[in-house]
């Protein structure tokens, strides 16, 4: 369901006023499978292609080479996709010496050269996106096989300002990198997921402890399963400003990625946010009315004769009517003096002792003469 | 007895020009000083000037407002973008009472976030007075006050009345969902900068120094309070953004610049992207601090906990509250609230409440809870 969630929202692309969707692939050494997170990149690259006629990408190749990249795709896709040559001769090493080859490469591929010059790269992609759009595709993605190797060239601040340009511009409609998070530093991985609005990373199953204290044979096991699952960490950040958490499960089989749902974790993030909260004490308007509504058992006669507030002075009054009710022990249930009571409550009020005076057990302040 | 009433009653005597904060026991001295402030400003505890941040709720939790002279600074949540609505209030507020403005933002065309800035509340003008006038009637029904008190107690009333006149201006409710009348946002006080091509800061210094300088040109007593807004300041975008000491003294520079003037400063960064001690140093150069925080969708977890968690946009959370003439701290009873939107159009922040414990769980999650909150962010509740 997440990388369904991805795609969908890769192809759709954005809403008219706002800024492109992007995702940020990570992938990490803890993970050993995560070296494998460029099939999982050429898995989203694939089912981009493969969903329609609409969907174009421009894939900005440093990693592998382009023909590596042509190779996986059929014949019917690859007219779909303009490919950028940053793998082939990146600093320029061989078009100094040698003037390029009056090219047979491949009308899909272009190659650059010169990856200090930002602007100029920037240039390249949307001259390629263009072309596309040229051809009828209305949707264009750029891919960019790793932001890594970007970085090797150009400094953080203009690659960041190269993306965000990217997402504003109205031929673009989507945007993914791959970016390998120990590679660098915590501050640089968080710049990238600030201006993304989908974060995906992949993360081992089995947190593997500290080598140097753990059971070898344990983390043996251990290291086994991490080399064939993997957790495929999905953040979203939605536009009514919440966050949406997936978590599932990465098998590679093959070469081929299969996604599969995992039983449901408990978000850690809702233990960090527990605030300090208190139970809501004050009541609403309608709370306060019914409130007032309320009839108490003791206020009511139970068949609709006026309330009567039991009131301790009448029962003694009353109760001296009929000493004998007083000066049984057991119980004595007071009837007459309490028959403002409704037949749901009675006190029943059982004497401690027989030789106790009567006035005692009544109200200690009748013997007060106000 | 006469005498004792006296007594009782003196504390209140204000004229009718002085805004006087709406607590009544305020010291006689701050009535005869203050002959008309600017607009939108107000005098409240200890003899300081806030001017109103633009969401009543706020300026309730912070004591009065936002200082003047003073920098506040938000500190951003990468995931959601709860701080746009904290400087688009803050903006409109400025406007509405026709304080300059300045605003600085990393975009291309930072003019266009004026295009989505909130239109204040219209109320009904009949309605209100109504209000007043048979408020004032109930009071003097329910407390059956000694003759001789009366006439103290009549000039109360009208100063309640009076003040709650002038707090509807000092503070309006914003509605969200329509924006600011184009003819507020062309006027000359407003200037927006753009950061993202910058190399250094030393463009957007010059502008605070020129905007703020504009402000004391104006008649010498009554210069205007000026807002300055500046939007993700450390954004990673922008040209300066691995100067991490220019960015620092950039900072404070602003504090120094904006203390010796009327203004406020809002700056809200993105913490994230900082390295730790870094976002350490620029959390200690704010006066006031907050953070805005998002919170994950279809958490049946946080469900459970909090009541109405389906309306919340997000946390805030409060660090710091900037105290003036005074060594006493600001101690909030709670710290941690909850933005929402009250019907769909006005921001409101409230406190958060727990949910009834079902009965048969009996487990009390701020128990386990508070325990884990401990390796939490720096965000630490």
């Amino acid at each position: 369901m997440a990388e369904g969630l991805i795609v969908r929202s890769l192809r759709d692309g954005s809403l008219p006023g706002e800024h492109a969707p992007a995702l940020c692939l990570e992938d990490s050494l803890p993970s050993p499978l995560a070296s494998h997170s460029h099939a999982v990149f050429r898995h989203l690259l694939a089912s981009l292609l493969s969903t329609g006629t609409g969907t174009a990408v421009v894939l900005v190749a440093f990693h592998r080479s382009p023909s590596f990249y042509l190779s996986l795709l059929s014949p019917t896709f690859r007219n779909s996709i303009r490919l950028l040559d940053c793998y082939s001769d990146p600093l320029a090493w061989k078009s100094n010496h040698h003037p390029p080859p009056s090219s047979h490469s491949p009308q899909n591929i272009t190659l650059l050269t010169n990856l200090n010059h930002l602007p100029h790269f920037l240039s390249s992609i949307l001259h390629l996106a263009k072309d596309l759009g040229a051809q009828g595709h209305d949707r264009v993605t750029v891919a960019i096989d790793s932001v890594t190797h970007m970085l090797r060239h150009a400094p953080l601040p203009s690659v960041l300002q190269l993306l965000t340009n990217l997402r504003c511009h109205e031929k673009i409609s989507s945007l993914f990198w791959l970016i390998h998070t120990d590679l660098h530093e915590p501050k640089v991985i968080s710049s990238f997921e600030y201006i993304s609005t989908m974060i995906a990373s992949l993360q081992p199953i089995v947190q593997l402890p500290d080598y140097a204290n753990a059971n070898i044979s344990a983390s043996i096991t251990s290291l086994e399963e991490n080399y064939s699952n993997a957790k495929f960490n999905v953040r979203l950040k939605r536009r009514n400003g919440r966050v949406k958490l997936l978590c599932e499960e990465l098998l590679i089989e093959q070469g081929s990625v299969k996604f599969s749902s995992v039983p449901s974790v408990s978000s850690v993030v809702a233990q960090n946010l527990i605030p300090k909260v208190q139970f809501n004490i004050q009541l609403s308007d309608k709370e306060r009315m019914d409130r007032a509504n309320v009839v108490l058992p003791f206020e009511h006669q139970g068949n609709g004769q006026n309330i009567e507030i039991y009131d301790g002075r009448r029962s003694l009054s009353e109760s001296q009517k009929d000493p004998s009710s007083i000066k049984i022990g057991g119980l004595s249930e007071q009837k007459r003096g309490n028959n403002n009571k409704s037949e749901k409550g009675e006190i029943h009020y059982i004497r401690d002792s027989d030789d106790e005076q009567p006035d005692s057990d009544e109200d200690p302040d009748d013997d007060l003469d106000i | 007895m006469a005498t004792g009433g006296g007594q009782q009653a003196r504390p209140t005597r204000p004229s009718s020009f002085s805004r006087v904060s709406s607590s009544s026991f305020s010291p006689a001295s701050s009535s005869s000083t203050s002959t008309s402030l600017p607009p939108g400003v107000r005098i409240g505890a200890n003899g300081a000037a806030f001017v109103s941040s633009g969401i009543p709720d706020l300026d309730r939790i912070l004591g009065g407002g936002f200082l003047v002279r003073s920098v506040v600074m938000v500190m951003e949540d990468a995931d959601a973008p709860h701080h746009l609505l904290l400087l688009r209030n803050f903006m409109s507020q400025g406007i509405v009472h026709g304080q300059s403005v300045l605003f600085a933002g990393p975009t291309k065309e930072p003019r266009s976030f004026l295009g989505t800035l909130p239109s204040p509340v219209v109320q009904k003008e009949g309605l209100k007075i109504k209000h007043d006038v048979s408020d004032v009637q109930d009071k003097e029904k329910g407390l059956r006050i000694a003759w001789q008190y009366k006439k103290y107690f009549g000039e109360l009333t009208a100063v309640d009345s009076h003040n709650r006149d002038k707090k509807q201006e000092y503070s309006s409710d914003f509605d969200l969902r329509k924006p600011l009348e184009r003819q507020l946002l062309n006027s000359q006080n407003i200037e927006c900068i753009s950061t993202q091509d910058a190399f250094d800061l030393s463009k957007l210094q010059n502008h605070c120094l020129t905007f703020v300088s504009k402000l004391s040109l104006k008649d010498g007593i009554n210069s205007n309070a000026g807002r300055i807004a500046i939007q993700s300041l450390c954004a990673p975008q922008c040209g300066y953004f691995e100067k991490d000491w220019d960015m620092l003294s950039f900072i404070r520079s602003l504090r120094a610049t904006v203390q010796s003037s009327n203004a406020v400063a809002v700056i809200t960064f993105p913490a994230s992207v900082l390295s730790n001690s870094i976002s350490k140093r620029w959390q200690h150069l704010a006066d006031t601090l907050l953070s805005v925080r998002a919170i994950p969708d279809e958490d049946k977890d946080l469900a459970k906990l909090l009541t109405g968690y389906q309306d919340m946009l997000g946390f805030l959370h409060v660090h710091k509250v900037a105290q003036f003439n005074s060594q006493v701290p600001v101690i909030l009873d709670a710290s941690t609230y909850s933005l929402k939107l009250q019907k769909r159009k006005s921001l409101v922040l409230e406190r958060l409440n727990q949910a009834p414990v079902e009965g048969s769980s009996g487990v009390s999650y701020a128990t386990s809870g508070s325990c884990s909150s401990s390796k939490g962010s720096l965000l630490d509740f």
